[in-house]
């Protein structure tokens, strides 16, 4: 490649790039080539350490009391989740954790939707009946939707969906931010009573089509929840987890 | 607020690793005030600078760890989380910052030497406003209105009011200098 053979290249995409004139597609780009090539970081690091000093010079501007309230409720949730993440290579393979955070993560979903309604308001009138609506087959929605979020901040990063008797997984990304240099993301289907089965690597994508093993009817019918852990480069080399669980939530079946 | 010297934000962030709230905190309390000034100048709106100053330390809580004091200044590696972040924001398509009064340009060109005063805490800054001050004036102009304001090249063109291609140059040719300026100095 190009890029790789020009060190006078490098050395200006770098500069850009601290400088933060490199925008866009050729952005995104460089970021790639920096998460798969250490020699690129080293160059970005030099770059910093150039021109980072000109902040020295900005004005200061207190920020306001509520950025640091938000930024402590949210190290403090991460604290919960922390509790789990050092665990050791042995409890990650054990199935009673996992079956756990199968459960886990139904259970947060369900307190989630109790807090919700215990705080909702009281009704003034009475709430009108309910609507049956019918839908025609050939215009249901996916039928297998999982919402997976991040334990630290409780914010959904990623949806996925299927179609009942297809094998295609659609996976969208909620959260752009997601981004693990020199890692892969690897999603994990948790069954009950099983290790976990790979369903394959997260692509840092909005949006992706995973192919299944077989139809979500099949491949997902039994499945109580998904995760995605942190995995090396191209994901597990054992077959099974071998990182930290990053996200997870229960795979419903609504239709 | 004077920014808190290298060595006691280098023990705190230590300290963060160790997961230590109250480190964490201080930190906080000694950085915040540059840290959220670099955001809001390149943002210019009060709610993105807080999403992404908010953001930026969740992030530096969670890589306290990653931090290698040998390799860099805190200032620098918080900086640079910071910046990063405000140049991702900006790159999802609805956020354009604008200035429509041209205050901006204003700004930088009444501020001629000003900012470069300012660089005189650390010998890292002084080297470098050193170098700055001995680029040509367009070339500074275009480095410290991206540096300091988030310009993109284009950007850069429309409020400098240069073709594109010159613009590039300026920021390249100036970079090229920069670097040389600054290397008997490491």
């Amino acid at each position: 490649m190009k890029f790789r053979d020009s060190p006078e290249l490098q050395q200006r995409l770098a500069g850009e790039y601290v400088l933060g004139t490199l925008r866009g597609a050729a952005r995104a780009r460089f970021q790639g080539w920096m998460r798969a090539d250490a020699s690129v970081r080293r160059v970005v690091d030099e770059w910093q350490g150039r021109l980072a000093p000109m902040a020295e010079a900005v004005a200061p501007v207190a920020p306001p009391r509520r950025v640091w309230e938000a930024i402590e409720s949210r190290i403090a949730a991460s604290r919960i989740a922390t509790g789990v993440a050092p665990v050791r290579a042995g409890l990650w393979e054990s199935l009673a954790f996992w079956r756990n955070l199968a459960l886990l993560a139904s259970g947060a979903a369900a307190a989630l939707l109790g807090a919700v309604m215990l705080s909702a308001p009281a009704p003034q009138q009475p709430a009108p009946p309910p609507q049956i609506v019918r839908v025609p087959a050939d215009v249901m929605p996916p039928s297998y939707v999982v919402v997976l979020s991040d334990p630290k901040t409780q914010k959904p990063v990623m949806m996925l969906s299927a179609m009942r008797k297809s094998d295609q997984l659609l996976v969208k990304r909620l959260d752009d931010s997601i981004v693990v240099p020199d890692k892969s993301l690897e999603l994990w289907a948790l069954p009950t009573g099983q290790p976990p089965k790979s369903l394959g690597l997260v692509a840092m994508e909005d949006k992706q089509m995973l192919k299944l093993s077989a139809a979500a009817d099949q491949s997902l019918g039994a499945i109580p929840a998904l995760a995605v852990s942190l995995e090396p480069k191209g994901g597990s080399p054992t077959g099974s987890p071998t990182g930290p669980v990053l996200y997870s939530g229960p795979c419903i079946m609504y239709w | 607020m004077e920014a808190a010297p290298a060595e006691q934000l280098s023990a705190l962030l230590a300290a963060c690793a160790r997961r230590d709230r109250d480190a964490f905190a201080r930190l906080y309390r000694a950085s915040s005030a540059k840290l959220f000034g670099v955001a809001l100048r390149i943002l210019r709106r009060d709610d993105w600078a807080e999403e992404v100053l908010q953001e930026s330390y969740v992030n530096i809580w969670n890589h306290a760890q990653d931090y290698r004091a040998g390799l860099s200044a805190p200032m620098t590696w918080m900086t640079s989380i910071v910046r990063n972040r405000c140049l991702d924001w900006l790159r999802r398509p609805s956020r354009e910052v604008s200035d429509p009064d041209g205050v901006l340009v204003e700004n930088t060109e009444a501020d001629g030497p000003g900012p470069l005063d300012l660089l005189s805490r650390s010998s890292d800054a002084r080297a470098l406003a050193e170098c700055l001050g001995r680029l040509e004036d367009r070339q500074r102009q275009a480095i410290m209105l991206a540096f300091f304001d988030g310009l993109s090249h284009s950007e850069l063109a429309a409020h400098l009011r240069q073709p594109l291609g010159t613009v590039k140059t300026w920021v390249r040719r100036g970079l090229a200098r920069l670097k040389v300026c600054l290397e008997p100095a490491k």
